[in-house]
C-alpha cells in the first residue's frame, strides 16, 4: 500500500519539486532579462525623444504630411515620441524573447526561431509603407500644384491617383517582402492599375471627345485668349 | 578654364589683358536676342560715345549659348555714321567683348562673367542692360553711369514708366516688400538695367552665391537688396518707357514666381538682423528728366485669370489652412464668390498672405518649391483684382494705388517680425 502511495502521489511530486528546483533559476534569469529589458527600453525611450526633437524630427513629419495622416488615423502623439515608443517596443519585445529562451523550452525556442526570422521582415516592409505614404504625398501635392497652375479641372483627381498609385505599389512591395501571396498581390496590382489606365482612356477617349478636341484646338491654334502682362 | 578667377576662354583673357584697365563697362547679358540685341548694342555705343567720349570704355555681351546668331550680331553691329548722332566724335576707342558665359545657365552667371571682367580690368563705374529692350536710347547709359562717376553712388536702379498691367510681380509683391523691409525706396527692383561701381561689382563677386538661384534668375533682386542691406549709397535714374521684345506668355507663371519671390524670401533670411530694426521707408535720390510716354497696350484675359483663383482656392484651400490666417482665408472665399466686374482682394488680404507664406518659408512648414508655386493662383486673383480695380484708371491713381499697398505692407510689417522665430 506504501509503496502504491509513493508512486502514485509521493514521487510525481517529488519528480516536481526536482523539476521546479531545476527550473526556477531559468525563470529567475527569464524575470531578470525582462526587468533589465523594461528599464532599457524605457531609458532608450527617453534618450530617442530628445534627439529626435533635436533633429527636428516632428517640423519634417508635419510638413511631409505623416502628422495629417496620423491625426486622420486618431494618433495624435508626435512622431519622435511614437517613433521612440517603437524603438522602446523593440527592445522589450528583444528582451522578452531572450526572457523566453531562458526558459529553455523546446516548443518555445522553435516558435521564437522563426518569429525571430520573420521580424526584420516586418521592420522592412514598415519602413517601405512609410516611405511610400510620404513619397506620395510629395508627388501627390506636386502634381495638384503644376495641374492646379496649369488650369486643369481635375487637378484633385489627379493628385489623389497620383498618391493612390504610389501607395499601392509601395504596399505591394511590402506584402511581397512579407511573403504574403506575393505573385498574386503582384498580378491584382498590375490588372487594377491596368483595369484604371484602360477605364480612363475608354472614359477620355468616349467621354471626353469634344473637351479634348476643343483643348487641342485652343492650343494648337492658339485660339484661346492670351495675357500680354509681363510679369516682372 | 579658370585664371585669376575668371571662366571665360584664353582669347578674351587676352583681350583683357592687351586692354588693361578701364573707366566704364556696360554689359549685355543675352540668349537668343539677335533681334533686338543689335539696337541695346547700338544704343550704348552712342551713349558711351556722345556722354564719356573721353573716358576708356568697354562693352561685353556674356551670352548664354544663343543659337540664334545673337553674338554674331554683336560683332557685326557698329554705328557707321557717328555724324547723324554726335557733334564730335569720341577720342577714345571703344572695346567690345563678346562671349559665352560659363557655369549654372541664367542671368546669374552672364552677370557673374560681367563682374569678373569688370574687376579684372579695374573699372570705376558699370552699367548692365537687357538684350530684348526694345526702347533704349543712348541717355541710359549717362543716366546709369554718371551717379556713379560724377556723384559717387554704389548703385543707380532703373525708375521706368511702364504700363499699369506690366511689371505685376514688380507691383504687388517685390516693390512693396522690399521696401517695407529695408526701408528704401526703390520702385523697380528688379528692372534688370543697372548701374553699379567697381567697388560694388568686387563686393558682389566676393559674395559665395554663383552656384545657388542666384545664379539663375534671382539676380536682380539680389543685387539690389546686397547693395541696399549692405550700405552701399543708391540711387534710382529715370530712363523713360520700358519696352522689350515680347515674351511668351504662357512661359512658367509659377517657376517665375518661386525664383523672384524664393530669392526674396532666401533674402529675409540672409538679412534678418538688418531689416528687422527698419521702421518706414524714406526715398532714395532721383536722376533724370521725369516725363510721360506713350505705352503700347495689354490685353489681359480676366475671366482666366479669376478662373484659376478659384480653381486654386477650390484645391489648394485646404494647403493653405496651414499657414494662412482665418481672416485671409475667409476673405479669400467670399472674392471667390464675387462677379469678375465686382472681383476684388483687399490689400490687407493680400499683404496678410505674402507676409504669411514668408513666414511658413521660414519656419519651413512645407517645401520651399510647393509652397511658392502655390502662390500663383493667389497671386492671378490679386492681379485680376488689381486689373479691376485700375481699369479706369490713369498712371498717377495706379501709382497712388501702389503706394496705398506699400503703406499697408509697412504698417504691418510689426506683425511679420513679432511671428518671425
Amino acid at each position: 500500500m506504501g509503496n502504491f502511495i509513493d508512486k502514485i502521489f509521493v514521487m510525481p511530486i517529488q519528480s516536481f519539486g526536482e523539476k521546479l528546483i531545476k527550473f526556477l533559476p531559468d525563470l529567475l534569469s527569464a524575470v531578470l532579462i525582462l526587468v533589465v529589458g523594461f528599464v532599457l527600453g524605457l531609458l532608450l525611450k527617453a534618450v530617442l525623444v530628445r534627439f529626435f526633437r533635436t533633429i527636428g524630427l516632428d517640423r519634417f513629419s508635419q510638413r511631409s504630411g505623416v502628422v495629417a495622416a496620423l491625426q486622420k488615423g486618431g494618433i495624435r502623439e508626435p512622431a519622435s515620441l511614437l517613433l521612440s515608443k517603437l524603438f522602446a517596443g523593440l527592445v522589450i519585445i528583444s528582451f522578452s524573447i531572450l526572457a523566453m529562451r531562458a526558459l529553455k523550452l523546446v516548443v518555445i525556442d522553435d516558435v521564437l526561431a522563426r518569429f525571430l526570422l520573420y521580424i526584420p521582415n516586418v521592420f522592412i516592409a514598415g519602413v517601405i509603407i512609410l516611405f511610400g505614404y510620404i513619397l506620395g504625398n510629395f508627388l501627390g501635392r506636386a502634381v495638384l500644384i503644376a495641374a492646379v497652375n496649369a488650369g486643369v479641372k481635375v487637378s484633385g483627381l489627379i493628385s489623389r491617383l497620383v498618391k493612390v498609385t504610389v501607395f499601392l505599389l509601395a504596399t505591394t512591395m511590402a506584402l511581397e517582402q512579407l511573403g504574403i501571396g506575393s505573385g498574386t498581390i503582384v498580378v491584382a496590382f498590375a490588372i487594377i492599375l491596368g483595369g484604371l489606365v484602360f477605364a480612363f482612356s475608354l472614359a477620355f477617349g468616349l467621354g471626353g471627345k469634344e473637351i479634348a478636341k476643343t483643348y487641342l484646338e485652343k492650343r494648337i491654334k492658339g485660339d484661346e485668349a492670351k495675357d500680354d502682362i509681363s510679369y516682372l | 578654364m579658370t585664371e585669376n578667377g575668371i571662366t571665360v576662354r584664353q582669347e578674351i583673357r587676352d583681350k583683357i589683358a592687351a586692354i588693361g584697365e578701364a573707366d566704364i563697362l556696360v554689359g549685355i547679358p543675352s540668349y537668343n536676342n539677335s533681334r533686338t540685341i543689335g539696337h541695346v548694342v547700338k544704343a550704348v555705343q552712342a551713349g558711351l560715345a556722345k556722354y564719356f567720349p573721353s573716358q576708356k570704355s568697354i562693352m561685353v555681351n556674356s551670352d548664354g549659348g544663343s543659337s540664334d546668331g545673337t553674338m554674331d550680331v554683336v560683332h557685326a553691329t557698329t554705328i557707321h555714321d557717328m555724324k547723324s548722332i554726335l557733334l564730335a566724335h569720341r577720342v577714345e576707342p571703344l572695346h567690345k567683348i563678346a562671349t559665352p558665359y560659363h557655369g549654372i545657365p541664367g542671368k546669374g552667371s552672364a552677370f557673374r562673367t560681367i563682374f569678373q571682367i569688370a574687376d579684372a580690368l579695374n573699372v570705376k563705374a558699370c552699367a548692365v542692360v537687357d538684350s530684348d529692350l526694345r526702347s533704349i536710347t543712348p541717355e541710359w547709359v549717362e543716366l546709369l553711369i554718371k551717379p556713379v562717376l560724377d556723384e559717387g553712388f554704389d548703385y543707380v536702379a532703373p525708375l521706368y514708366h511702364r504700363h499699369k498691367y506690366d511689371g505685376t510681380i514688380t507691383n504687388s509683391i517685390i516693390y512693396p516688400l522690399t521696401r517695407a523691409l529695408y526701408g528704401k525706396r526703390v520702385r523697380q527692383p528688379i528692372g534688370g538695367d543697372f548701374g553699379f561701381s567697381g567697388r560694388l561689382a568686387q563686393f558682389y563677386l566676393g559674395k559665395d552665391v554663383w552656384e545657388t538661384d542666384v545664379a539663375r534668375f534671382g539676380i536682380d533682386i539680389w543685387m539690389t537688396t546686397t547693395a541696399i542691406a549692405n550700405n552701399f549709397k543708391i540711387a534710382q535714374s529715370f530712363l523713360g518707357a520700358k519696352i522689350h521684345d515680347p515674351k511668351d506668355p504662357g512661359a512658367d507663371l509659377s517657376a517665375m514666381l518661386y525664383q523672384v519671390v524664393g530669392a526674396t524670401f532666401d533674402l529675409m533670411e540672409a538679412y534678418t538682423d538688418v531689416w528687422r530694426k527698419v521702421q518706414g521707408s524714406e526715398p532714395v535720390p532721383t536722376f533724370g528728366f521725369e516725363y510721360a510716354v506713350g505705352l503700347e497696350p495689354i490685353s489681359v484675359n480676366l475671366e482666366r485669370m479669376i478662373e484659376m483663383f478659384r480653381l486654386g482656392l477650390r484645391e489648394l484651400g485646404g494647403m493653405w489652412k496651414g499657414f494662412l490666417p482665418p481672416s485671409a482665408l475667409d476673405a479669400l472665399a467670399r472674392t471667390a464668390g464675387l462677379s469678375a466686374a465686382a472681383f476684388h482682394i483687399p490689400d490687407d488680404v493680400w499683404v496678410d498672405i505674402v507676409y504669411a507664406f514668408a513666414l511658413a518659408a521660414h519656419k519651413k512648414q512645407m517645401n520651399k518649391e510647393h509652397l511658392l508655386k502655390s502662390l500663383t493662383p493667389l497671386y492671378l486673383g490679386r492681379t485680376a483684382s488689381f486689373v479691376v480695380d485700375t481699369r479706369e484708371s490713369g498712371a498717377a491713381d495706379v501709382e497712388k494705388k501702389i503706394e496705398g499697398l506699400c503703406a499697408r505692407f509697412e504698417e504691418k510689417k510689426a506683425f511679420l517680425v513679432r511671428n518671425l522665430r
